[in-house]
This record gives C-alpha cells, structure tokens and sequence, in this order.
C-alpha cells in the first residue's frame, strides 16, 4: 500500500520548470528521506504534495487523495511541521496543541485526552502551562511534532525538523519519527543533516528538479562505492 | 568623510531604486496641494454671487459695474431684499452676496465712511474666504479709483459678515498645513522606516562594526530624505505662489529658515523613533501615530485649536506642527518678520533642542 | 591573537554566556560548535564589539573590547548569520560600498578576494537579492574581506547550506586561512569541528570542551561500539533492558554504545548475543566529535 505516488510530475513557473518529471511512491508506515542543494526543488515539490500548488502536470496521490484536483482534502489528511513556523510563540502550550487540534476538527473529547498524552509523552507536565517563546528550542520542535500528528494523519511532512537543535535532542526527535512510523504513519522529511538521512529508511536525492538517486541509503552507499552519505550527496549534486 | 558620502550615496541609490518610496516622496506633495487647492479654486470659478443694492444711487451702479465687468464672477443675481439672502444660501447657489447699504453716495461724499458689507456662507469655509478675499480687492480697487478723482478720501469700510462660521479662519490655512504634512512624512517617517529597515536587515549591526562613527551613518542615511523635503517645501510653495495666487508678505529667507528647523524636528523624531523600533512597521506607526496624526488634527490644520477640549490644546503646544504653522502663516500673510514670530520660534527650536538631545543619548548608547 | 577572560552576559532571565574563557593563536581557524542557543551568537556579537559583556573582558590582538573597540573595528571582518547585506544594490556596489567604508578601494587587496570574486564577476551587475543563496554568501563573504581584516568573524555560515556548497565554502575558509587572517567560525553542524585547527564545544552558554579535533577525540572517557542495524526503531527497543553503566544512541545506521568502565564490555557482549546479533556486529570504533559532545552534554 502506497500513500505517496508521484509520476511524471512536472512544476513550472513561467518558463522556469522547478520540478522537472520525477516519480517516485513511498509506502505506508515508511520513513523517507527527502534530500537535495537549496534551490533544487525540494520545497516546489513538497508543496505539491502538501496540496498547497497544483502541478503543471503529470500525476501525484497523497494518502489517495488528487494533487491536481483534492487540495483541500489533501491538506486535512497530513501532518505538516516546518522549522520556520510551527507553533505560537505567545501560546501556552496545551493551548497550541488544543489550537491545532481544534483546526483539524478533533471531536473535544478526544482532544482532551490527546492533549493529556503527548504531553505525557514528551515528559512536560511542568512545561504544560508555560508559554511556548520560553521552552527551549529542542523542546519547542518536539512538541511542534507531536501537535503536527494531533489529528493523527495518515502522512507527516517535516521540512528540516532538526535544524539547530542539539545532538541528543536530534535523537530524541528521530526516537519520536520512529515511534510514529511504527504506528503504519508515512513521515516525508527533508534534512541538512547527512547523518540523519541515514535513519530514513528510503532517500530520494534530487538536483536541478529532477530525481537523481532513490533507495536505501546503505544500499545505495554500497552501490555507489562510497563511504559515507555526505560523499554520495555531493557525488550526485555538483555545481 | 569618504564614509560618510558613500553612505549619502547608497541611500540616494536605495531612493531611487524603489519606486514606491520615490512615488511617496515626490508625488505626495504635488497631490496633496492639488487635492487642496484645486478643489477650492475650482469652486470658486463656479460659484455665483448675488448684489443686494439698496442705494440705488449712481456710485453704487458704479460698483456694480466694477464687479460685473471682472470677467470672474458670473450670472451675478439681483436680490430685493435682505430676507432674500438666507433663502438663497439655503439653495446653496450662491455663496457671496454684496450688500450696498442706503444712502450710499450720500455717506461716501459727505460724511466720508462709506461702508459695503459682504454677507458669506462660510459652511465651506476654505472656499468662501477665498472669494471674500477676492470680493474685498475688487472693492478696494475700486476705492483707489474712486480716490484718485476725489483725494483725502476715507477708506471704505468693508463690513464682512460670515453666515454660518462666524470665526474667520485664513483660506491659507493649508499651505503651511501642507507643508508640515510633506516634512512630517518625508522626513520623519522616511528616516524612521530607513533607519529601521536597516535594524531590521542586520546591515545595522554590519555599519557599525565598521570604522565609520554612528552618527555619521544616521546622518548620511537621512540627509537625502532632508534634501527632498526641503526641495518639496519649496514646490508647494511654489505652486501656492503661481497656482493659487497665494502672497508671500514676509521674507523668504526666513520662511525657508523655519521650513529648515521644522525638518530637523522631524528627523530626529524619526530618529528617535528608530532607536526604538524593531521594525518598519513599528517605526511607522509610532511615527504616525506620534507626528502625523498629531500634525493633522491637533496643530489647527483642520481643526481649530480655540474649538478644542483643554486638554488637547495643551497637547497642541507640544505639537511642533502647531508653531510651525503659526509661524509660517504669520510670514506668509501678516509679512510678520523675525521679531513678529519670534515666539513660535523660539518654542519649535526648545522642541528641536528637547528631542536632539533624547535622540542622541539613545544613539551613544552600544 | 584572541584572549576571551570570564566572561557573562545575561538577557532578562536567560543565561546566555556563563564564565566563558579561552585563546585563539593567531593564523588558526576556530570553531565554536554547538547548537541553537548555545551562545554562538551572543559571544561573537561581544567579540565584534556589537554589545558589552556583563562581566570578564577580551583582547584582539591587544586591543581591549571595551576601551578600544574602534581600533578593533579597523582590524576586523565579520559575517553576520543573516544574509545583511543591501539587495537592492549590485554585487559590485555592496562590495565597493563596505571598502569605502573602511576608506578602501577594491583594488587594494583585490588579490585576497580575487578566487571568491572572480565567481561573482558574471554577476557583478546583479542586484545582491537576486542572487542564488551560495552565491549571496560569497558576496557577503568578499564584503566582509575587502578590507583584509586580520580576524574574520563568521556567524553560522553554513546553517540551512546543503552539503556541497558547505564543502566549497570550507575549502575557501582554508584559503584565507592561508592568507594569515585568523577565522573565528561558530557552526552548529558537529562533523565541521574536524575541520577546525582547534574547536569550543558550547552548550547553554559554556564551554564544555576546547582543543584541537584530535585532542578532544583523544579524550574521549571509555569505549565506544558500532552495532550495525537494520531497523534501528526495533533494536532501540530491545537496548532499554540493558542495565549497567552503558549509554547508547543512533548514529546513522548504527548503534553508537559508550562503555564507561572496561569491566562492563563483558556485559554488552553477552547482551549483544541475547538479543540475536554475532560479535561481528559489533566493531569497536573511534569517536567523532559528536560523540564526545553526546558524552560531555550527557553523562
């Protein structure tokens, strides 16, 4: 069972074409790895499949639902995390994820008691009325997770959920995307952090707009002849 | 000094880079005056008067010829009497009605006080005082021709009754009022929002950690927008001359002194402003709200400060657009000189004192 | 030369800085390696003289921070991690405008720019916003050069950069290092500090840790293991019955296990067998610089 397939997918603007005919699908319950240099159409793609841009053409399914056609079904069927914006600074934090909860129209009941979870879950009982601007940073991307997954969707994108933060609270983050991956949901995330492309269980390397490389990082290192990920990325993405 | 010039010179470039800033600083004045003043001259041109004579004797059809004959006035009425002349305000065609008193020849040669008295709807205020001006030189001119033939003569007396606003306020009131907006907003706001964008750009933090001190940096980046201010003072006053045949009784000299201090009230308000602000968008509302608001609707610009609450009027004396204004009227229309304004000068260079000294104990701080 | 003496620097409730101390010797790049909220920022903002510390001082090259913070100015070239320089100007204004500020001309050290700028040279013309995000670091590094400072201050230059153009941009650090300017770099990426003569590693506003790459490898307290692993979320599980004084992690496909005491590899290994994998499995190896982080945040 597949919830992403992309095929033949092509994005343009104007006669720039920013994503230029990839395919690829990723499986239920997967955790894929979504690399590339900036500017190589990573964020044009992952807004395609977040159902925030229509393609120009080809096609894309999320979670079943039409790229071209189902935007809005899309967009209430996944989990969406960016290291840019994710939470309310000025919020408390049960407030932010009762926020989010109630934006994805989560029956209060049920709210309720997800709220109570992650809480517990990410061990901040003390933290819970505390604003969300004071928590530290590692703290603050954990619980942005944890409220991307509050309607639980069927598909989490995160867009460098890691950037910044400490090495063990990398770690405690990649303990939560596998926690999640185990409970059958898909995780689509992008990274900096070639080390991190090695939790993935897939990668899928792109450059100037197309798929370069696609597979299991260990495979494709041993493939390839190379060492370690951060000689395969820059094998496939020169200048 | 070569720092210092090339900071002059990359904020022209910013200037003319960006058209919106360019449109701003160069178009507002020009609209704003044309907004002003057209709709008042327009008006005027359309606007009909009436003449009420009650001498019926040969000088009063003398006058009557006198202003008829002026090719600016037109479709003149005749009115009967004086119950006449509040109906025909209430129509709303006529704004100005002439009223020759009786005996009028009698009293002009004999007992030598003549008198014409100007009855004016002065709803519209602006447009109505323009034409009562325009009414009075007319029966001026005609005096002095009168004089002429008959020497030693008495001046008339104009008796100029307003109907519905009874306190008189100048027409001119919106040159000196157009002219602290156009500093207000090309100074003022646009050194704050320069000032904070580069704040808000991290360039700040790149120009200060250069060689060159700081006040140079502040100083270079708003002397252009001084220049332009200056320069778009100069345009009203311009168009306020040869536009809208506004006189200009005082010196210019020390108009533009005044013009000059006001701008540099304006500029360390938006320099304090920036020590402050965040961002460009904080920075312009604080200026807005702090010198633009204050400037239209505190400084007698609109609203005349004697109709005010107490405490607006003393909020209106901090105001520096209020003794700006002043000031400038006073050169403008009484031709007062430096001793006829010496007080709202001396209060707008205490003002300017007052926020220099704030602003730079803000700037010498790291 | 770089002597930093205690210093502390506090934002309303939050500690940034807490008795921060070390020297760096002229002509070496140094790293300072932490994550967001380390302090990075705040210690290179004193250091460029862009705020006071609250307490302790420093010197460059003799120059106090304080007193002679405009001699320090002239001597200095600084990368803000904000991309801040003027986009609606060209290339070749921003670059013209910040020599001119320090009373410059391009032409002076043009040699010392000339392998960076001769990238940008096609583009000299374009306005500074439009340029591709690598190229923008270029221009802004050329900028903070023209006047060949003797310290280069570089703020997180290669955060969000992807690993190719972290490569180029490293390899040109090198070549001004070649240049005799001392580099000061702050990055939060842990595999960079091998790339340092000597690294600060800093977490919560202090130092944990400061030497050269291989000294802090050197130091490392124990043995570190690699169990290579298919599915790391399933071994993860397995790994919390392991008792005694052992800390493990990911890293990558493997399973990184520090062992404190040499007496507890016993206990591993018979841990090892019980959940299934051959000791082939498990390779002793050498610690990288993250993992002495991991060892000196946590235990």
């Amino acid at each position: 069972m597949n919830s992403i397939v992309v095929k033949n997918l092509t994005k343009k603007f104007g006669d720039f074409t920013a994503v230029n005919n990839i395919s690829f699908e990723v499986k239920k319950g997967e955790v894929f790895g979504f690399l590339g240099a900036n500017g190589a159409g990573k964020t044009t793609a992952m807004k395609i499949l977040c159902g925030l841009l229509k393609p120009t053409f080809g096609e894309a399914y999320i979670a079943g639902y039409n790229a071209f056609t189902e935007g809005k079904k899309i967009r209430e069927n996944i989990g969406y995390m960016s290291q840019r914006f994710s939470l309310y600074e000025d919020m408390k934090v049960w407030e932010n994820i009762e926020l989010f909860g109630t934006i994805y129209k989560v029956k209060k009941s049920i709210l309720k008691e997800r709220i109570k979870r992650v809480i517990q879950r990410l061990n901040m009982q003390s933290y819970a009325d505390e604003l969300v601007g004071s928590l530290p940073l590692g703290q603050k991307q954990k619980l942005a997770f944890a409220t991307a997954l509050i309607h639980e969707p069927k598909i989490v994108f995160l867009d460098e959920p890691t950037s910044g933060v400490d090495p063990i609270v990398r770690r405690e983050f990649w303990e939560l995307i596998y926690e999640t991956a185990a409970k059958d949901v898909t995780v689509f995330t992008t990274t900096h952090y070639m080390d991190e492309a090695e939790y993935c269980n897939r990668i899928c390397i792109m450059a100037e707009g197309s798929v370069q490389l696609i597979g299991n990082p260990e495979e494709l290192k041993r493939r390839m002849r190379v060492n370690n990920m951060d000689e395969l990325f820059c094998k496939f993405v020169k200048r | 000094m070569k720092g210092f010039r090339a900071i002059l010179i990359k904020e022209f470039q910013h200037i003319f880079r960006d058209r919106k800033t360019l449109a701003m600083v160069f178009v507002i004045p020009v609209v704003m005056i044309i907004l002003f003043g057209y709709a008042i001259s327009n008006e005027i041109k359309n606007t009909k008067i009436a003449i009420l004579n009650h001498a019926h004797d040969p000088l009063s059809y003398t006058l009557i010829e006198k202003v008829t004959s002026t090719n600016y006035f037109q479709n003149i009425k005749f009115l009967h009497g004086n119950h006449e002349i509040e109906e025909i305000f209430r129509e709303g065609k006529v704004r100005l009605v002439l009223v020759i008193p009786d005996r009028f020849e009698q009293s002009f040669y004999k007992e030598k006080n003549a008198t014409v008295q100007l009855v004016a709807d002065a709803s519209d205020l602006n447009n109505t005082v323009t034409l009562v001006n325009y009414m009075q030189t007319i029966v001026s001119d005609f005096q002095a021709e009168q004089n002429v033939l008959l020497p030693n003569m008495q001046p008339f007396q104009i008796n100029v009754k307003m109907e519905y606003n009874p306190e008189m306020k100048s027409v001119y009131m919106f040159v000196p009022g157009n002219i602290a907006m156009v500093m207000v907003i090309v100074t003022a706001l646009m050194a704050s929002i320069t000032l904070s964008r580069e704040k808000e750009s991290g360039s700040m933090r790149m120009l200060t950690i250069t060689p060159i001190r700081p006040i140079f940096v502040i100083l270079g980046k708003i002397l252009p927008y001084m220049i332009i201010s200056f320069f778009s003072a100069i345009v009203i006053l311009l168009m306020a001359v040869f536009i809208f045949q506004m006189p200009i009784n005082g010196g210019i000299a020390l108009l533009l002194l005044i013009c000059l201090i006001f701008m540099l009230t304006a500029a360390s308000f938006g320099i304090l402003v920036s020590t402050f602000a965040p961002s460009q968008q904080v920075a312009m509302i604080a200026t807005m709200m702090g010198l633009f608001m204050p400037t239209m609707l505190l400084s007698g610009f609109i609203f005349p400060i004697e109709n005010m609450p107490w405490i607006l009027r003393v909020f209106s004396n901090i105001v520096p657009s209020t003794w700006f204004i002043i000031a400038i009227k006073d050169v403008m229309i009484k031709g007062a000189g430096f001793v006829g304004i010496l007080k709202p000068f001396l209060i707008l260079i205490l003002l300017n004192i007052v926020l220099i000294t704030i602003t730079l104990q803000r700037i010498s701080k790291k | 030369m770089l002597k930093i003496a205690r210093i502390s620097k506090s934002f309303k409730k939050v500690e940034a800085l807490k008795d921060v101390t070390f020297e760096v010797e002229n002509g070496e790049i140094f790293g300072v390696v932490g994550p967001d909220g380390a302090g990075k920022t705040t210690l290179f903002n004193i250091l460029v003289t862009l705020i006071n510390p609250d307490k302790g001082s420093a010197s460059i090259n003799g120059f106090n921070i304080d007193k002679d913070y405009k001699k320090i100015r002239e001597v200095i070239g600084y990368l803000p991690g904000q991309f801040s320089l003027y986009p609606d100007l060209s290339c070749y204004e921003n670059l013209d405008f910040f020599a001119t500020l320090y009373g410059n001309s391009i032409e002076e050290n043009y040699e010392l720019i000339q392998p960076i700028w001769s990238q940008l040279e096609p583009f000299k013309d374009r306005r500074a916003g439009r340029l591709s995000g690598g190229m923008k670091q270029k221009l802004a590094l050329c900028c903070a050069l023209v006047h060949r400072p003797q310290v280069l201050f570089l703020d997180e230059p290669t955060t969000g950069v992807d690993p190719v153009s972290r490569r180029e941009f490293w390899s040109i650090l090198k070549e001004i290092k070649k240049e005799g300017i001392t580099v000061l770099v702050s990055t939060p990426y842990m595999d960079e500090a091998t790339l340092c003569d000597r690294v600060g590693l800093m977490q919560n506003g202090e130092l944990l840790k400061i030497g050269s790459p291989e000294n802090i490898v050197a130091e490392f307290s124990g043995l570190l293991f690699a169990l290579r692993a298919s599915e790391m979320y399933p071994l993860l599980e397995k790994f919390k019955n392991l008792s005694g004084n052992i800390h493990y992690y990911p890293f990558g496909q493997q399973l990184h296990i520090a062992v404190s005491h040499e007496a507890d590899v016993g206990l591993l290994y018979d841990f090892v067998k019980e959940i299934g994998y051959g000791l082939l499995d498990l390779q002793q190896i050498t610690p990288s610089i993250e993992d002495c982080f991991i060892q000196l945040m946590a235990y």
